[in-house]
This record gives C-alpha cells, sequence and structure tokens, in this order.
C-alpha cells in the first residue's frame, strides 16, 4: 500500500511520475503504511504481543517494546531454534464523501474501494547476540508491485555505567525515524495503517515524514543511559536510482541526491513507572536534496521537531495513551526555483499532531486525533490544477480529525493460538476541516475540504 | 447448666470469632487480589504465571519454596545458579525488594519493589500459584 503514516494517496505517486518533482520536497514521497505487529519477535521472547504493544497489535510501543528495540530486538526467552520470520496481510474498504474525479489508482473506482493493500514479509529477530533485524519486503496490492519496505538493522550492546545500565547502539536502517523506539515521529505515529486510495492528511508534508523512505540508507549511533536518556546522531545517502529499482522501488519516483552532510539526530528524555510512563524529546533533520541529478542546484530542508507522550499502563486493563508532535521545517528551494516549480526561494511548513487512545482489556480500542499543516504560500509550488489534489490560494494549509475503533481478539497470553494469530479490524474516518489552503471550493471547481472526508474499514493480519 | 449470662457471653465470643476468620479471610483474598495486581504491573511482561511457560524470565508457578534457577528451559545468571537460594517468602521479599542487591550479577532487568505491603501482597498472590 503506497500510503505513509501521513496516508499520502498513490495517486500522488503518478502524478510524480508525470513531473512533479517538488512533491519530493514536501515530503508526500509516499510510501507503505508502518503497519508493524511482528509475531516473530513474541516468538522469540515467549513474551505476548501485548507486552510490547499497546492493544495487542503494532506498532505503538509500550515500555517494555520501546527497551526490546533499543535492545537491538535480541532478547530471548533463552530457547534457540527461533527463525525470525513473520508475515502480514491488510485488506480495506474505502469511502469517501464524494466521488473523486479520478481513479485513485489504475485499477480503482473512483469511490467505494475494496482493496487488497498488501502482503508482507519480515525477517524480524535476533540475528546474533548483540544483533538484530525488522526488514520488510512489501507486495503492495494497490500500486501491484513488489519491493523492499521499512529495514532496521541493529548491533545493541549493554552494559553498567558507573551502576547504571546502559546501551550503545548502531542502526542501519532505510528511513530517517524507523529507528525511533517512540510513538509519536511520522514513521510510527497514529494513525498506523490509512487508506490508499484516498486524500491522507493532505497534499503536504515536512520532508522528515516520509520524504526520504526506503530511497535512501542511513547509519546512525545512539545510546540508552539509565532506562532514562536516549541520544542519537546518524547520516544518510541516496540510493542511486540503479540501486532503487533493485530494490522494486523504481526509478521514476527517486527524489533525487541527498547532500553529503544529512544529519538525523535526536534527544529524548524517558521514564518508566510500570504502572504509567512518558516520555518528551526532540528531534531533527537537516539535509539537502538535488532533484535532477543532472542540474547542480539543492534544495535545502531544515526540520525541527519536539514530542512528547504518556501511557497509563496499571494492571493493562485500562491503558490510556497521548501522543504529540510538532514539526518545523525551513525550505530554501533553489532548484525547484530554478526549475520554475516554486515561486518563493524561502518557505516553510509544519506539521501539528495529537492523539489519544484508549484500550479495554488490551482488545477494544478507540482512538482520537487531531492534525494541521500549516505552512507559508507559494502560488507555483503549492499550485491549483490538478484535480482533487489541487491547491487553493497557493497554501499548504491542511487540518482535520480521525477517529478509529478497532477490535484485537487475539495477541494475549492465553489467546487461540498465540502468538501465531493475530487480528486487528478497524473502523477509521478522516474529517477534514481544511484541505489544501481551503474549507471550500479549494480546488476551484466546488470542492470543499469535507467532500474528501473519508471511511476507511480494515483488516490487518500477522502470523 | 449454662446461665443466661454465660450463653450470652459464648455467643458473643463465637461471633467474634467467626467475624474475625472472615475479616482476616476476606484480607487475604484481598492480598492476593492485589497481589495480582501488582503482578500484572510489576511482573507479567517478562514472567507467566502458567507452568511450563517461560517468557524473558521463569514461570512463577509453583515459585515459593522452589530451589531458584531450577525451572526447566528458563535461562538463568550464573549468579543465580550459583546462589544455593530456595524461594522462601522471606527471601522473594528480600529480593523483589531490590534484586541487584540481593543478587550482585543477576539479569533480571527490575530495579525493584520498595513498598513493603506490595511485596506482602505480591507474596500472598505468588503462594497461590500451586
Amino acid at each position: 500500500m503506497k500510503t505513509s503514516n501521513s496516508g499520502q494517496p498513490g495517486r500522488l505517486f503518478h502524478a510524480w511520475r508525470a513531473g512533479l518533482s517538488m512533491l519530493a520536497g514536501l515530503g508526500i514521497l509516499a510510501a507503505a503504511p508502518s503497519a508493524h505487529a511482528v509475531p516473530s519477535f513474541a516468538r522469540q521472547t515467549g513474551a505476548d504481543c501485548a507486552a510490547c504493544h499497546v492493544g495487542a497489535f503494532g506498532p505503538q510501543l509500550t515500555p517494555y517494546g520501546i527497551k526490546f528495540k533499543l535492545g537491538g530486538y535480541t532478547e530471548t526467552d533463552g530457547k534457540d531454534g527461533k527463525v525470525p520470520l513473520s508475515a502480514m496481510l491488510v485488506g480495506s474498504y474505502t469511502q469517501t464523501k464524494k466521488n473523486q474525479a479520478d481513479r485513485p489508482a489504475d485499477n480503482a473506482s473512483v469511490n467505494k474501494n475494496l482493496a487488497f493493500d498488501e502482503a508482507s514479509l519480515f525477517l524480524a529477530g535476533r540475528l546474533s547476540e548483540k544483533i538484530g533485524a525488522f526488514i520488510q519486503a512489501t507486495y503492495d496490492g494497490v500500486g501491484r508491485s513488489t519491493a523492499l519496505d521499512q529495514m532496521d538493522i541493529r548491533a545493541a550492546h549493554t552494559f553498567d555505567l558507573a551502576g547504571r545500565e546502559t546501551i550503545v547502539g548502531l542502526s542501519l536502517n532505510n528511513n530517517p525515524g524507523v529507528q525511533d523506539p517512540f510513538n509519536t515521529m511520522p514513521v510510527w505515529g497514529f494513525p498506523y495503517t490509512a487508506s490508499a486510495l484516498a486524500f491522507g492528511m493532505g497534499g503536504a508534508g515536512t520532508m522528515i515524514n516520509g520524504g526520504l523512505e526506503q530511497r535512501v540508507t542511513g547509519l546512525s549511533a545512539y545510546t540508552f543511559w539509565n532506562n532514562l536518556l536516549y541520544a542519537e546522531i546518524g547520516t544518510y545517502r541516496s540510493l542511486s536510482p540503479a540501486m532503487q529499482s533493485k530494490f522494486g522501488l523504481g526509478r521514476a519516483d527517486d527524489p533525487g541526491r541527498l547532500g553529503g552532510g544529512t544529519t538525523y539526530w535526536r534527544l529524548a528524555a524517558f521514564q518508566d513507572l510500570k504502572k504509567q510512563a512518558f516520555n518528551v524529546g526532540v528531534f531533527g533533520l537537516n539535509t539537502s536534496l538535488q532533484p535532477d541529478r543532472n542540474a547542480p542546484e539543492r534544495n535545502k530542508f531544515s526540520d525541527l521537531g519536539i514530542d512528547a507522550s504518556y501511557q497509563f499502563l496499571g494492571t493493562r486493563k485500562h491503558v490510556g495513551t497521548v501522543n504529540t508532535s510538532y514539526i518545523r521545517e525551513r525550505q530554501t528551494r533553489d532548484a525547484w526555483l530554478a526549475a520554475g516549480e516554486a515561486a518563493e526561494r524561502k518557505g516553510r511548513i509544519n506539521e501539528f499532531k495529537l492523539n489519544g487512545s484508549y484500550h479495554y482489556d488490551q482488545t477494544w480500542g478507540a482512538t482520537i486525533g487531531r492534525f494541521l499543516t500549516t505552512g507559508t504560500a507559494d502560488a507555483t509550488l503549492y499550485a491549483p490544477g490538478n484535480g482533487d489534489f489541487s491547491f487553493a490560494k497557493g497554501s499548504p494549509n491542511s487540518s482535520g480529525y480521525l477517529l478509529q475503533a478497532d477490535w484485537t481478539p487475539w495477541g494475549k497470553e492465553t489467546s487461540w493460538n498465540a502468538p501465531w494469530a493475530n487480528l486487528r479490524l478497524g473502523a477509521q474516518y478522516t474529517m477534514f476541516t481544511k484541505f489544501n489552503g481551503a474549507k471550500n471550493d479549494y480546488d476551484g471547481n466546488g470542492r470543499n475540504a469535507k467532500d474528501n472526508n473519508t471511511l476507511f474499514l480494515f483488516a490487518w493480519t500477522t502470523f | 447448666m449454662i446461665s443466661m449470662q454465660r450463653a450470652r457471653s459464648l455467643l458473643f465470643l463465637s461471633l467474634v470469632a467467626a467475624t474475625t476468620t472472615l475479616s482476616l479471610e476476606a484480607r487475604a483474598s484481598a492480598d492476593v487480589a492485589k497481589g495480582g495486581d501488582v503482578f500484572a504491573e510489576e511482573c507479567a511482561e517478562c514472567h507467566s504465571v502458567r507452568e511450563g511457560k517461560n517468557k524473558k524470565g521463569p514461570s512463577m508457578f509453583g515459585v515459593v519454596g522452589r530451589k531458584a534457577a531450577t525451572v526447566p528451559d528458563a535461562s538463568y545468571s550464573d549468579a543465580l545458579k550459583g546462589s544455593g537460594l530456595t524461594w522462601t517468602p522471606d527471601k522473594l521479599d528480600a529480593y523483589l525488594a531490590a534484586p541487584k542487591k540481593f543478587v550482585p550479577g543477576g539479569k533480571m532487568k527490575y530495579d525493584g519493589l520498595a513498598g513493603a505491603a506490595e511485596r506482602a501482597s505480591l507474596l500472598a498472590y505468588l503462594t497461590t500459584l500451586r
């Protein structure tokens, strides 16, 4: 399924292929949803899915799951012979309030689409005492292609530093933020799955929100000290078009060449009080991108984010969470300006997300979320005349609410066929209060933001 | 023949005894229930209460009175294996209060349960796991 957590639809890919390369820099390089609940981890540790994931299904991590990830996916129940393989299937139904002007994918209708969204195979688990991996290959049922998806290969070492437990590690990954252990970065934030055949959360986003995913390779070093402080720094390189093609990603969506000084960093304070947990942090991505590999001009992106989350865990009968993040991106658009794809050399885009969830008995869940994207206007970059994805007044602004109810019957220690059988059935509704710059008539053709409201019913299983 | 006053006294004492017994039983039951909650909050991610089910830590089924580091297929530190401990209630209480201090070199990643009342409840619950 070619959507990111921001839910950017696959149609934008086709628009890209049509020549809208500037969208790369807007962070709408969509990719598969971060739909990860990996039973091979449960088989490896002997723990139930609910130990690591809020609501007994991924990807929202509990403190136990956070520590498992930082430990390099290597913890076990002491038994050998575990095979680190898992699989995932997602199917869905998407209905928008008003028919879309164009079919959102080659094999889709303008509305009321049933879809086999994706089938994924994971290599996920301990590879040696100090090395673990989370590597996903996905068949995209909407785009009908298979490609390397999320990847995070870790080496971690735990030792005592002045009597305090300390983890140091490395992460080799292909998406800035995929290595993050908390639940607030765009890669792992709510919604955890979204329709590939609708409107996501608007037509613009930051670079760290999926702008580079799977098209880069990065290495970062991290430390987690005293179960309290987390720090990470790393860098990324772009994959060559040939390598992107080998990984099944295709050359047509190549975002361009990444600058050599790309820096990803992260600082967070974390507190696990067993009955509750919280974290606060800051993160950043500084990079430049040469969208046309044959032209010298570059666009520069400087993303700075702050985030926080809280979990009430108690006896795990009633679990509540609150997650929030705010990302501010500064852009310098020399390449787009030279190509006539932007009118302003400097610009900003900001993303705010806030969501709260409640799960009863690790089975019944409800989540409500607020999203708000704002930025400086640019009449060329955010142009009209792109059908349902037109921008009004040169503005990237979109906002709305997300509601989700879900049922996760298994995933607990005593569940049927645990930990092999895992299922989540969910209903998600996206309500737009503004879309691509306006509440009403954003496309100049009478379409209102609320016409893009989307009902998304999904069935998501892992084994 | 028992006088009326003596009969009243016996009846009163019987009622007191019955009430006290019920109260102790209720309290014990409440302790066990509270201990179950403490286990869910503090222990259940790493330990199962089911016999033969090991997670990152060994099963807690039958832990009270068990020789340490003897659950089949469970993973233990050398320190615990060589400790010679038997998990009597007092040893468990001391261990749960400060695991790393009680068994230096042990690998249980838990800082300890500071509250004596919570530990007592937890022990009451663990005692029932048979």
